[in-house]
Order: structure tokens, then sequence, then C-alpha cells
């Protein structure tokens, strides 16, 4: 049960986890459910670490939990704070959320289908996991395209963000902790940005449906 | 010994199926504040039905007639072939989940026959009815019953039993999300609200039974209550079978039936109060929830091709 096995157990519980803030219905609920998903990519980083025996992993988880499970999901809350009282947040999704299971089941599957092609000693005992992270673009951008509600794309974003972070410790488990800096900040400013621009909009336009949003002009 | 616990089985389940039901009911009751009718009603409810004599409709046919036995018989069957006390089946032969899904489809076939055969107009949209909600639930059953198959490498129930109990269905992760799965199929089976609504006999949903009378609409009672303990019986045999006896060895084989009673006891009780706090969905809308289902179903096999 340990070792690479983990990895790919927990692997899973991210594709079920992300599942999850795709469906959640609240942006509320789904905040708490992206730092959910977090504390399981900082698993996946520790039990990777302990694998592999890289120490630079463990750097890594610890960011994460700093950067993901807790300061992206209390900005994503206050955002909503924010503008919760001024606009409707929590609009119905494009796609019967019921139907969006079956699709990601089917991105899962693509993304599985694909990894199976690379040859790499680095990912041999870990092409679930790798299914996985790749599989996290393509959830990710089901997320922005099922969403009406611009505040709910932003998940979108967090999650492709994610997969690309199992993608690199999974690849390059030795890589130096500059890397991951990178990957870090890059997920803190985005996210500051994104919610910026959703609070802006929200005051401007009275609407956090992206359909209404087609006129943002100069 | 396997053959008398096989019998066994099938006469404990179908003597017990109406005091499930009638719980279920008591529970119904206590959640509306009303006082309820004693939990052996369904006992006198049966009692009554088959002393009255059977009246039939003029134009019905040799369906009509087999239906309620058929109906009970192949529940009574499956009951007798479920791995319940033991990690095993007790009949191999009917332990097969192949058996066990046409078993589950050949009384819904005859009903709708029924529903067919009948003059009602009632019975027949009733008819049409029960065989949407097979057609929407049993793809979700039958590919959950396959990845259990591939999982323990048998389409024996008595061996995927074996491998949930000794935790040794190889893709973890797989069998978890199957057995969630599952559990959602077998509560749509179990024709509980918000789907349907097992004792509406005089609605529209168990339409076909309302061309029934006397002894047989007593043995399709009997036959939907024991409906429900098979199909909550199947979900703790496949994904909960731990405590079962490992050997047909007398004291094991009772301690796992008394878990066994414990354990089906416990998901007809959550299923209970799941529903009693819903409400009763149109038909038009079913889909959406079943596509849920089909959903999580596909995910457990994806994660099975995966390997995690």
């Amino acid at each position: 049960m340990f070792g690479y096995p983990l990895v790919n157990v927990l692997g899973a519980c991210l594709i079920i986890t992300s599942m999850m803030v795709v469906l959640a219905r609240t942006g509320r609920a789904a905040a708490c459910l992206y730092s959910l998903q977090s504390l399981v990519l900082v698993g996946v980083l520790a039990s990777l670490g302990a694998v592999t025996g890289s120490g630079e992993l463990y750097t890594w988880s610890a960011t994460a939990f700093a950067t993901k499970v807790v300061l992206v999901p209390a900005i994503l809350l206050f955002t909503l704070k924010k503008i919760g009282g001024e606009v409707p947040v929590d609009l119905p999704p494009k796609l019967n959320p019921m139907k969006s299971v079956a699709l990601v089941a089917v991105e899962v599957f693509v993304c599985f289908v694909a990894v199976s092609g690379i040859d790499l000693p680095t990912a041999a005992a870990v092409k679930p996991t790798l299914a996985v992270s790749l599989a996290h673009f393509f959830i990710g951008l089901t997320c922005i395209v099922i969403q009406r509600s611009i505040f709910k794309q932003i998940f979108g974003y967090c999650l492709m963000e994610n997969g690309s972070h199992v993608t690199l410790a999974l690849l390059a488990p030795q890589a130096p902790e500059l890397v991951e800096i990178g990957v870090a900040t890059d997920a803190i400013f985005a996210v500051v940005i994104l919610a910026v621009l959703v609070a802006r909009m929200a005051r401007y336009a009275r609407t956090l449906n992206a359909d209404d949003l087609c006129e943002l002009k100069g | 010994m396997t053959i008398i616990i096989a019998i066994l089985q099938a006469v404990l389940l179908v003597a017990a199926a109406p005091l499930a039901s009638g719980v279920a009911r008591k529970i119904r009751a206590k959640m509306h504040s009303r006082t309820g009718t004693s939990v052996l009603q369904d006992y006198y409810d049966l009692a009554k039905l088959w002393r009255r004599c059977e009246v039939r409709e003029g134009g019905s046919g040799l369906v009509s007639r087999i239906a309620p036995p058929v109906f009970l018989g192949s529940f009574a069957l499956i009951a007798a072939g479920l791995p319940l006390a033991m990690q095993a089946c007790p009949i191999p032969l009917l332990g097969d989940i192949i058996t066990v899904l046409y078993l589950m489809a050949l009384p819904r076939f005859i009903f709708s026959l029924a529903a067919i055969d009948s003059a009602g107009s009632y019975t027949a949209i009733g008819g049409i009815r029960e065989l949407l909600v097979g057609v929407l639930v049993e793809p979700s059953l039958m590919l959950v019953l396959f990845v259990m198959a591939v999982a323990a490498g048998s389409t024996n129930l008595g061996i995927m039993t074996q491998a949930v109990g000794t935790l040794t269905a190889y893709p973890f992760v797989a069998v978890v999300v199957a057995g969630v799965a599952c559990a959602m199929a077998c509560y749509i089976e179990m024709g509980k609200l918000p789907f349907d609504l097992a004792e509406a006999e005089q609605e529209i949903q168990e339409g076909p039974l309302a061309a029934y009378s006397g002894p047989s609409l007593a043995m399709l009672k009997l036959g939907v209550s024991v409906k429900q303990l098979v199909v909550a019986s199947l979900f703790v045999a496949v994904f909960l079978p731990f405590g079962a006896a490992q050997a047909p060895d007398a004291g094991a084989v009772l301690i796992g039936f008394l878990l066994y009673a414990v354990k089906v006891t416990a998901v007809l009780l959550v299923a209970a109060v799941i529903e009693n706090s819903v409400m009763r969905v149109r038909y038009k809308y079913l889909g959406r929830y079943t596509w849920f289902v089909v959903g999580i179903a596909s995910l457990s096999l994806v994660f099975l091709v995966i390997g995690i």
C-alpha cells in the first residue's frame, strides 16, 4: 500500500476531489473543496518525496500547503465575501452536472491512452498519476467551459495549475526549489489578479454571468 | 451443507421481507409524526389477500397468470445464490453475475409483458415506466459488476466477495468508486423515493399491480418487498462482506449470518431515511439522476483500466 501504489491512490483521490470542485453548487463549497484537493496534492508531493528520496519534494509540499491549501482558498473566499451581497454568484452551469461526471471519466481515459505511449524511466511506475495530472488540464478546461459564473471559472484555472504541479513533480522530482517557487507564485498572483478582475466586473457590470459579459469594451 | 444454507437463505429472506418493508413504513410514519401501522402490517395484508378469491381481467392471458410466481420466484432464486453468510456462493451456479443480472431482468420483462397483456390502459403506462427505470439503471449495475469481475478475476459473486473481504481486489480506488456507484444503483433498483414508491400499487407507477387481486397480488407485493431485500443484500454481499464465514463451518456461518443481518438492517435504515427526506421526481427528470450513477460507474471503469 505504500510507495508508488500510495501515490497512485492519491492521484485517484485528486480526480475525485477535482470532480467535486467542478460539481460544487456554491462558490463557498467549491473553495473549500479546492482546499481539500490541494491537501491531497500535498499528500502526493510528500509521498513522492518519500518514494524517490528527494528532499526538494518535501519543501515543495510545504510551500504547496501554504499557498494552495491556505492562501488561494482564503483569497477566493475573501473575494466571495466582498461580492457576495451585490450579485448572484452561484449560477447554474451550462452542462448538466451529472453529465459532466461522465465527461470527466472520458477525459481521464483519453489521457491514459495518451500517456501509455510515453516511455520515460522516471514515470514508469506512476503512469496512472501522470494520466491524472494530464487529465487535470482537461478537467480545468471543462470547468471553464461549462461554468457560467466567472468566479467559478477561476477554479478551472486552479485545477489546470494543480495538474501542472503534479506533472512537474512526477517527471522532475529532483528539480530545485526555484522551479517550484515559480509554479507556486504563479498560482498566487494569477488568482489574485483574477479575483480582482471578478470583483471589479461584479461591481461594474452587476453580473458574474459570462454570457452577459460580452461587451467589455474600453 | 451449502445446499441447506442456500435454501435457508431463500426462505429467510422471503419470510423477513414483509418485516423489512413494515419497518420502513413505520419509520416513514414516525418521520411524518404519525403513529403508523404495526411493523407486522405487511404480513396481515398478505394473509388477507391470500384468503381472497382471484379476479381476472377479461382478455388477459397466460403471461398475466405466470407473472406473479415468476416475479417472486426469480428473486427467491437470487436470494438462494447470494454469498450472504459465507465468503462463497452456497450454489456457485446461481452466484454468477450474468445469471443474477438476467434473473433481475426476467421479472421486469415479465412484468412489462403483463402490463401490455392486461386490458387496462393505466397498467401499460405503469409497465413503460417500470421498463424506463430498468433501462436507466441496469447499465450502471452491469458496469459496476463488470468492474468487480475484472478486479476480482471472476464473474462469480463468491470470489468477488472473497477478494473484497480479504482486501485483495486489485485496483483499490476502482473498487471503492464501484461500491459508491453500486450503492446508488441498488437504491434506485429498490424502487424507493425519489424514483418510485414500492407500495403505490393503486397509482400509475406500479401500474400492472392494479390488474391483480387475491393471491396473485399477495405474491407480487411479497415479490416487491423481497426485491428490496435482495438488492440490498447484493450490495452488502459484494461490497461489505467483512465478517462473513471463510469456510462452511456451522458456527462461523451463524456469526456471518448475524453480521449480515446487522449490515443489511443498517443499509435498509439508511435507505429508509433517505427515502423520507426527498420527494418523488417526475419521470421526465429521472435521467438526470441516473446519468450521475452512469458517470460514477464509468469513472470506476476508467480507474480500473488505469490501474488505481
